[in-house]
């Protein structure tokens, strides 16, 4: 599908535009998305803010102040260029303006600011409690293949074969779990 | 009028009368979900959320077969509204678009918000203070659809939410408690701040501000990454159950102290109950709650603290239209709420 607003570009991300009860949602490209992102900034008619949380967050107004906060920490050494989380697309600013993120690799992505911010929040950096097998058997089997992307690409031969033979022995784990549920 | 009773016969039956529940109205522990290769549904396309609807779907329907599960859009405004004012529902879901979805036990003791802020909100409730029971029960369901899902989860975040301020065990325990005597001996914003020194949030039911109408508050955790779920919850549990201790002190030493406070603030609620034209909600919440204090310490004739209870769910515009059985203007509410609880004040009497 082409981008609404140039019909050019491949559409790759949906945003909103007007308010409330007669919002829009348009398909649009990166580029797009950033000038039309821009632009309600500049107007000061972005997306409406979400409110507080169904269960007594603080308001986004103050979640907004501890993010900033964090972003003034760390911010400066991050060039505004480097902008958008490569799976959902969605930019640093417009996350820090609604308080929420694009998807669950945003926190890869502004893993930098990330890391400040939850501080901020929960006073903790670690989490501690349940663990789901399956997610952390998809967690592992992340890091194996990054890993063996990188010793590929830096033709480290013999890394990557260990690489590719724990990758090997996580999924044959993982069918026998699959055969016992 | 000389109040009639003893205040130290009076305080030790209650000790043993009052029912922790009394103050300890209900509780709820839910659990942040999100599947790992989606959007959060704040970002996510219409497309987006119904796909995610439908994965949830599935998963409820091989585990959790008993459920209702039912999309947000395909509600009459009215059942909306009581599901809301039931707390099963955030007022956020409902306006939520396309995709939104709950899902039910029988029993209402498990409800699971489908693209509300997160994809999934699985929320346990209970009585009183046994969160660790709405948790157990939450906590079982999440286990048993983590098998059909694919949660995101990293082990140094825990479970990632739309919101950072989530992260970690996904989990807020919170208790639904009546403070109206802390109110009354001018208390409530010194144990409101003690609150939030400890990091727990407070929030008022149906009030705006900081102010909680009818002090009914939501005392919960603050933190959900750090301590994991079982510490979570024993530790909300702990606080609340202080604060009710706190709670049933001020309303001794009202009894003790001043009990001509506390005989003005009932009788004034009762007879405006009984006499208004016109209640609006948040206005009929604040009497109500003075009668539910009341009742809990058994001044007055046929009114226990669960028929008030009952009348605050019912009073309230979602019921109240679904009880008449036809949708009303604000104002018509106003004057049908006062009707209703004219008639059901009628025959209620101070006892001294
Ligand atoms: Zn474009
Ligand atoms: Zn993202």
């Amino acid at each position: 599908m082409k981008c609404e607003m140039c019909h050019k570009a491949e559409a790759e991300t949906a945003i909103r535009k007007g308010v409330e009860a007669d919002a829009q949602e348009l398909y649009v490209c990166q580029a797009c998305a950033r000038k039309a992102a821009r632009r309600d900034a500049a107007a000061g008619t972005q997306a409406p803010v979400p409110q507080s949380g169904s269960d007594g967050m603080p308001p986004a107004p103050l979640m907004g102040m501890i993010l900033d906060a964090a972003f003034e920490i760390v911010g400066r050494a991050i060039s505004l260029s480097e902008p958008s989380c490569p799976v959902c697309g969605i930019l640093r600013d417009e996350y820090r303006k609604r308080s929420r993120l694009g998807c669950p690799a945003c926190y890869a992505a502004f893993a930098k600011e990330l890391d400040t911010a939850v501080f901020e929040l929960h006073r903790a950096t670690q989490h501690v409690g349940k663990t789901p097998e399956k997610a952390k058997a998809a967690w592992q089997r992340q890091q194996l293949e990054n890993a063996l992307n990188d010793a590929v690409q830096g033709q480290r031969y013999e890394e990557a074969i260990a690489l590719r033979d724990q990758l090997k022995k996580l999924a044959e784990q993982e069918g026998r779990q699959g055969e016992a549920v | 009028m000389m109040l009639s009773l003893d205040p130290g016969v009076h305080s030790k039956k209650t000790r043993a009368g009052i029912p922790a529940d009394d103050i300890a109205m209900r509780c709820r522990v839910r659990l942040a979900r999100n599947l790992a290769d989606e959007r959060f549904p704040d970002w996510a396309t219409e497309h987006d959320r119904e796909r995610v609807f439908g994965k949830v779907r599935e998963a409820l329907h091989a585990e959790a077969p008993g459920f209702r599960v039912e999309s947000v859009a395909a509600f009459e405004e009215q059942d909306r509204d009581v599901l809301f004012e039931s707390h099963l529902i955030s007022k956020d879901l409902l306006e939520r678009a396309a995709g939104g979805g709950v899902a039910y036990a029988p029993d209402s003791s498990i409800c699971v918000m489908i693209n509300e802020e997160d994809h999934l909100r699985i929320q346990g409730f209970s009585a009183g203070l046994d969160m660790l029971g709405a948790w157990q029960a939450a906590d079982a369901l999440d286990t048993r659809l983590e098998r059909h899902l694919d949660y995101a989860w990293t082990p140094k975040l825990g479970y990632l939410t739309a919101c950072p301020s989530n992260v970690g065990t996904g989990l807020r325990a919170s208790g639904m408690l009546h403070l109206l005597g802390l109110r009354l001996v001018g208390e409530i914003e010194s144990v409101v701040r003690g609150l939030e020194r400890m990091r727990l949030l407070v929030r008022g039911i149906g009030g705006e501000g900081s102010e909680a109408a009818g002090q009914i508050y939501q005392i919960s955790n603050m933190d959900s990454l750090g301590s994991d779920e079982a510490a979570i919850v024993r530790r909300v549990t702990r606080i609340c159950a202080e604060v009710v201790q706190q709670e049933y002190n001020a309303r001794a030493r009202l009894i003790q102290e001043s009990p001509m406070v506390l005989l003005d603030c009932l009788a004034r609620s009762l007879s405006v109950l009984q006499n208004a034209r016109l209640l609006a909600t948040v206005e009929a919440l604040e009497f109500l709650s003075a009668m539910r204090l009341g009742a809990s310490l058994r001044l007055f004739t046929r009114l226990k603290v669960a028929d008030v209870d009952k009348l605050i769910l019912l009073m309230q515009p979602g019921h109240l239209q679904k009880g008449m059985g036809t949708a009303l203007t604000s104002d018509e509410r106003d004057e049908r709420r006062s009707e209703f609880l004219r008639r059901k004040m009628a025959s209620v009497r101070l006892k001294c």
